[in-house]
């Protein structure tokens, strides 16, 4: 302990910065992994809670073809009577506005409350001036208005409603008027989605939510003799075509399940900050170990054993990184929730409606953390450890065991960087592992580390390039960093391999997205050639029920300046496990007008046409990845009518869902699911009119209670890019997070470097040098280690975003992305990288110019 | 009458305990309450034009009872019930009684709402069997909105179900009956037997003073049946005699009237008695109490308050709801000089039904002795006692101002 104080504690105190920039590095590394951790587990979990608390005592559920079965199925249920209670069920989403002006979207069930008080606990504030409990029948005459609708406490207090207060809901593209006709207590459902919960009665949610004769499922509460195992296999085995058991986890698991890409994805990434943060870890205990070889010597001398100086060295890399982690906690709490807000937009869009609040700091994060962090930490310290225990006493403390300051080609630098390679190249061309492109990422790591050794060679080479260079065409100045930086190349190595390594990373994610935007350009450009879009003001994401009113397709369909409309209609079903969207659309206008990308087979038009009228199917390249389907294939879809199998006629480029998309033609969608509202109109006008105009015409013709979006095929095409970048927000901000720790490092190891060479500098002073030229000096250390970087940062970043584009991408989207190199863009980036580092080096170069000029040499 | 006024069974607890008030508002036509809606929440549309104005239709002199067509449901009257009472044998004479009814109570006539589960009517349902070997009392019930076709009663053709218990008319004349819950049930043929007797007057009966405050009322009164039932897991292949009420009207008791006491009896001497008294809040008994006597020959008598007398001889309180019910009763019929002691063939026959009418009451079978005349007559029949556990059925049947 007493060893540990001086040895360690008063080298930590005296180089206050150098410790000061190591825990922030790992503070910031274990931060951002605790922020994506929390906002990803929150908005599982807020799905998974909701749907837990909502299900109440519903053991099992029945489900039909997709959204819903019809409700005269019903009656061929009823055998089920002997295996416990059933309940219909109706849910659907409306958004509230309320006399504040604020929003809240309300999760509606719709249940016949006669059968459903044994499934969930609805108790109310009160009823009848005292009673909480009314029974099923006073129940169901509180709701049987059609516009009654019962709220929770909690959001009733959130808008000071009260029972008989009106209640405006956006629904599709209508605004309703209801009323509060009770409140419920803080318990069952209204716990679920902090208070967003609404109750109606069956019939009046049927009708608010436009599917007359439809429901969603039929919850079923066993009895409690029966087991739940055995109750699935029995009803599965009796249950007729077209309807399927399962339990109501399931819905959860299939959320999950969507989520999986998106959130590994994001888990990869706030890896990497971690990763540069434990190089940072690394950097500091090699410099620790390089500065004070003397003193291991004299400690190995008096007696110390190798194990003491390991552990001295690890003890030191474990206090820094215990104290990383700590702030990273109180970080990673604070953090989650701008992650979550930069996800959550994303989310909306992309997939379901997300939580509004983070999961809080609990336990599981904080042993997440330091077990993550710490362990980590002693690993990346390990190696300079170890080298510090092998310090040979007598020639350290005789100042003979000088440390290697010059090049030499180890075997590592020799023979892991072609091993590495060869890996990723291995990696790479591996499958993914149920969706999740776990070689992607190793083959990503791979390269990533094949960098980092090849950093003391670069260095090497670019240094003996620089001399030339600089000998020639610049000033002393340059001519002394380049020969100050070539001189401690084992030293700097550590530092410009953790932010080359991190500049590679933003600059394969740059390529990506920007490919990415590319194509997605490309495609909207081809795809999108409607003139108008109309569609329901309340849809948030292509899962969204939302669905236009008659009214408003007749007032589109009507005007005379409209030649063709295609309607889109859809929902979400339930394809071996995942959530898929299964759409329809009409190919004829489609064919005509439309410009779809389709991606096998060649004759792609002629093979959409085959699938007119026919039970046959357009599916989306990411349907057609994720499932293993290729064109001439068939897949089985649960319709009204049953199972039935669908020929694949042609696969299509996609780029609105990774989950899939499976399309059937308008009338053939219509043959097996009845007639269902459109969830979007694609209209096309009559040649040489402006959308504009007919825009405005049809917003004028449409009922003055509509809420619709219209969307001209500009203003539609530029939302498609706005949200595409909102996606990528939170990706550039862990980037940004990644590269300033690196950049940090970069720093710190100047710092070392000046305190290193304090009788160098001070030689440099006797010998002339002004204090200016000192600084100028360091500062272009710090930027020639920039530029090092970046260069080493751009190359390694175009292979990673190879693997990004064509492995990890593919693996876990389904998307094909045109590989586009944004030059202007790295560019631009590698300067900022080149500015950020000399910026990073004026400390270091006011700490340099301040060292007083040798007295005697 | 009267007779199962199943109003009464749609009563609460006693005194100020329950919240009948919802209920009664529940089977109280649109119109009235349409006042208790802020009218902001119709939406106007449907409103215009839906016929919102229809109102029930009142029980009243001048309509034909035909057969089979009035076995089928009425919906324009606001409540109808098919109440169907037996005492069965098996082979070895072990003996039960048997209960099943059908409850519809209309709610709107003419919901605004075009969905499916947009409750017009509520249908209820109470079954029970009494096994008399062992003395236990099986009793189950069930509520529904028609929704999909989950509870129902067809107008054409006889048939009425709630879930998969069902009554109706086979295309051989006779009536079916099937129900069944966990493992109790029965399952029936009944042969419609004599004659359908009309009470009151050609089938109206009055209930109150004031007009309209009445019901169609028939009976069937000797019905031969065979079946089997199925008692704790057992089936039991039985034989016996059943009696059907099917009635209908919209509003009933009055005020005062706070519950009944009905009889229905099948004599060895091949008549049929429907016999009750309505009781008065005042404790007196109410003028519009009576019944009807089928005689062997098919003659029927309308017996009016002054005919009979009814006396309650012995009492059980039910363990549990601290009921008191008479369960032995003296009749006289001095004009028919009939003279009947009514004693319940076992103590607990009492109903609980939380949650679809909310009433308990007391219905089971009972054994009959006495005397016609000079000559000793035996038989069966069925007793039901309301209004002993609760308030007055008259709050829930009641037809209010409201009504015309």
């Amino acid at each position: 302990m007493f060893l540990f104080r001086t040895f360690i504690l008063r080298r930590i105190r005296e180089e206050k910065l150098r410790a000061l920039a190591t825990v922030l590095g790992v503070a910031l590394g274990i931060a951002v992994v605790l922020a994506v951790r929390m906002a990803n587990q929150s908005s599982v979990r807020s799905f998974e809670t909701a749907l837990e608390t909502v299900a109440g005592k519903t053991s099992l559920e029945i489900v039909g073809s997709g959204s819903g079965l019809r409700e005269e199925r019903l009656l061929e249920l009823d055998w089920l009577e002997q295996f416990g209670q059933i309940s219909p069920v109706i849910e659907g989403e409306a958004r509230a506005s309320f006399s504040s002006g604020d929003r809240e979207w309300l999760k509606i069930l719709g249940v016949d409350i006669l059968r459903d008080e044994t499934f969930r606990d609805y108790r109310l504030v009160r009823f009848a001036g005292r009673q909480q409990s009314p029974s099923p029948r006073e129940f169901l005459e509180l709701l049987s208005d059609p516009g009654a609708i019962v709220l929770t406490q909690k959001l009733a207090r959130r808008h000071s409603l009260d029972p008989g207060s009106g209640l405006d809901l956006d629904i599709g593209d209508r605004r309703e008027a209801l009323t509060v006709r009770g409140l419920l207590l803080d318990r069952g459902p209204a716990r679920a989605l902090n208070g967003t919960f609404a109750l109606m009665d069956i019939a009046a949610a049927q009708w608010l939510l436009g599917r007359l004769g439809r429901i969603d499922r039929v919850d079923l509460r066993l009895k409690p003799e029966i087991s739940i195992d055995r109750a699935e296999a029995a009803i599965a085995a009796r249950l007729p075509e077209g309807l399927t058991v399962q339990r109501p986890s399931r819905r959860g698991r299939q959320v999950e399940k969507m989520l999986e890409s998106f959130h590994f994805n994001l888990t990869a990434l706030s890896h990497i900050a971690l990763l540069v943060g434990l190089f940072l870890i690394y950097n500091t205990v090699s410099l620790s170990v390089v500065t004070r070889r003397r003193e291991v010597g004299i400690l190995r001398a008096v007696g110390g054993s190798r194990r003491q100086v390991a552990g001295l060295f690890l003890a030191e890399a474990g206090l820094l990184a215990a104290l990383g982690c700590a702030l990273g906690v109180l970080l990673g709490g604070w953090m989650a929730r701008g992650a979550l807000r930069l996800t959550g937009a994303t989310l909306d869009r992309l997939y379901i409606r997300s939580a509004a609040e983070p999961v809080a700091l609990g336990p599981e994060h904080l042993v997440l953390a330091f077990a993550v962090g710490i362990p980590l930490a002693l690993l990346a310290a390990l190696v300079p450890a170890l080298e510090a225990s092998r310090v040979a006493p007598t020639e350290a403390v005789s100042g003979a065991d000088r440390v290697e300051s010059r090049f030499r080609l180890s075997w590592r630098q020799r023979w892991l960087p072609p091993i590495l390679s060869t890996l990723a190249v291995g990696f790479a061309c591996l499958d993914s592992v149920e969706g999740i492109p776990l070689f992607g990422y190793a083959a990503c790591l791979a390269t990533v580390f094949a960098v980092a050794f090849l950093v003391p060679v670069v260095l090497h080479f670019s240094g003996r390039a620089g001399s030339r260079l600089t000998r020639r065409w610049t000033g002393v100045e340059a001519l002394l960093a380049n020969a100050n930086l070539g001189g401690s190349i084992p030293r700097i190595s550590i530092s410009v391999a953790a932010l080359a390594v991190s500049l590679s990373m933003v600059t394969a994610i740059t390529i990506m997205i920007g490919s990415f935007r590319e194509t997605v350009q490309y495609w909207v450009e081809q795809t999108l050639r409607a003139d108008l879009f109309v569609a329901p003001a309340t849809r948030s994401n292509v899962y969204s029920e939302s669905s236009l009113s008659p009214e408003v397709v007749r007032v589109v369909a009507d005007n005379p300046r409209v030649a063709a409309v295609d309607p889109f209609t859809g929902f979400v079903i339930d394809y071996q496990g995942r959530r898929v969207l299964l759409g329809s659309g009409d190919f004829k206008v489609h064919l005509d007008r439309s410009g779809l990308l389709i991606k096998a087979p060649r004759q792609g038009q002629s093979a959409m046409r085959t699938a007119i009228g026919e039970d046959a199917a357009v599916v989306s390249e990411s349907f057609a990845l994720r499932h293993r389907k290729a064109v001439g294939d068939r897949l089985v879809l649960n319709t009204d009518r049953g199972r039935r199998a669908f020929r694949v006629a042609a696969v299509y480029y996609d780029y609105s869902s990774d989950q899939g998309v499976v399309v059937l033609d308008r009338s053939t969608f219509r043959k097996y699911y009845g007639d269902r509202p459109p969830r979007s109109l694609a209209v096309y006008l009559k040649d040489g009119l402006d959308p504009e105009g007919v825009r405005a015409e049809i917003l004028a013709a449409l009922p003055l209670e509509s809420r619709v979006f219209v969307h001209t095929n500009a203003s539609l095409k530029a939302e498609v890019l706005r949200i595409f970048d909102n996606t990528f927000t939170i990706t550039y901000a862990l980037e940004i997070i990644a590269v300033a720790v690196a950049i940090l490092g970069v720093a710190t190891t100047l710092v070392t470097l000046i305190l290193d060479r304090k009788p160098e500098l001070a030689l440099l002073r006797w010998a002339g040098a002004e204090q200016r030229q000192i600084r100028k000096m360091v500062i272009i250390e710090a930027a020639l280690l920039g530029a090092v970087s970046q260069g080493l940062g751009v190359v390694a970043g175009i292979l990673l975003s190879l693997i990004l584009v064509f492995v990890i991408n593919v693996q876990s989207f389904g998307w094909t992305i045109q590989f586009h190199l944004p030059a202007g863009f790295l560019l631009q980036s590698s300067l900022l990288i080149l500015l950020a580092t000399a910026l990073s080096g004026i400390y270091p170069a006011f700490r340099a110019g301040r060292m007083p000029p040798a007295r005697e040499a | 009458m009267l007779r199962r006024v199943p109003g009464g069974r749609f009563a609460p607890g006693r005194g100020p305990r329950a919240g009948l008030r919802p209920l009664v508002r529940s089977l109280m036509p649109p119109w009235s309450r349409i006042r208790l809606l802020p009218a902001a929440v119709l939406v106007p549309c449907l409103l215009a034009g839906a016929g919102w104005a229809e109102t029930w239709r009142q029980a009243r002199p001048g309509y034909r009872l035909q057969f089979p067509r009035d076995h089928a449901s009425h919906p324009e009257y606001r409540i109808e019930w098919w109440y169907y009472t037996g005492n069965l044998a098996d082979s070895s004479s072990r003996r039960f009684g048997f209960q099943l009814t059908f409850f519809r109570a209309g709610v709107r006539t003419r919901p605004e709402n075009p969905s499916h589960w947009a409750v017009r009517d509520l249908f209820m349902a109470h079954l029970a069997l009494s096994d008399l070997q062992t003395g236990r009392f099986h009793f189950a019930e069930r509520l529904n909105r028609a929704g999909p076709g989950w509870a129902g009663a067809s107008t054409r053709t006889y048939r009425v179900w709630n879930e998969s218990w069902e009554a109706g008319l086979g295309s051989d004349g006779r009536h079916r009956l099937r129900a069944r819950d966990g493992d109790f049930g029965i399952d029936l043929e009944l042969e419609p037997g004599r004659q359908p007797l009309l009470h009151g007057q050609a089938g109206l009966s009055q209930k109150g003073a004031r007009e309209g405050n009445a019901s169609h009322y028939y009976s069937l009164t000797r019905m031969p049946t065979r079946g089997s039932i199925r008692v704790d897991g057992r089936d039991f292949e039985i034989a016996g005699l059943s009696w059907m009420d099917h009635e209908f009207g919209t509003s009933f008791l009055e005020p005062e009237q706070i519950g009944w006491d009905w009889f229905a009896i099948q004599l060895d001497s091949g008549q049929d008695l429907m016999l009750f008294q309505l009781r008065r809040s005042d404790g007196r008994l109410d003028p519009h109490s009576g019944g009807t006597l089928l005689e062997a020959s098919g003659q029927s008598h309308a017996l009016g308050r002054s005919d009979f007398t009814m006396e309650p001889v012995r009492t059980w309180q039910s363990p549990h709801s601290g009921a008191r019910y008479p369960i032995q009763w003296r009749l006289s019929l001095p004009g028919r000089k009939l003279s009947l002691t009514v004693t319940a063939a076992q103590p607990d026959q009492e109903l609980r039904t939380p949650r679809s009418t909310r009433v308990t009451y007391w219905e089971g079978a009972v054994v009959v002795t006495g005397t016609r005349g000079a000559d000793p007559v035996t038989g069966r029949g069925y007793l039901e006692m309301t209004g002993y556990a609760g308030r007055p059925m008259s709050d829930v049947f009641r037809g209010g101002s409201g009504d015309q």
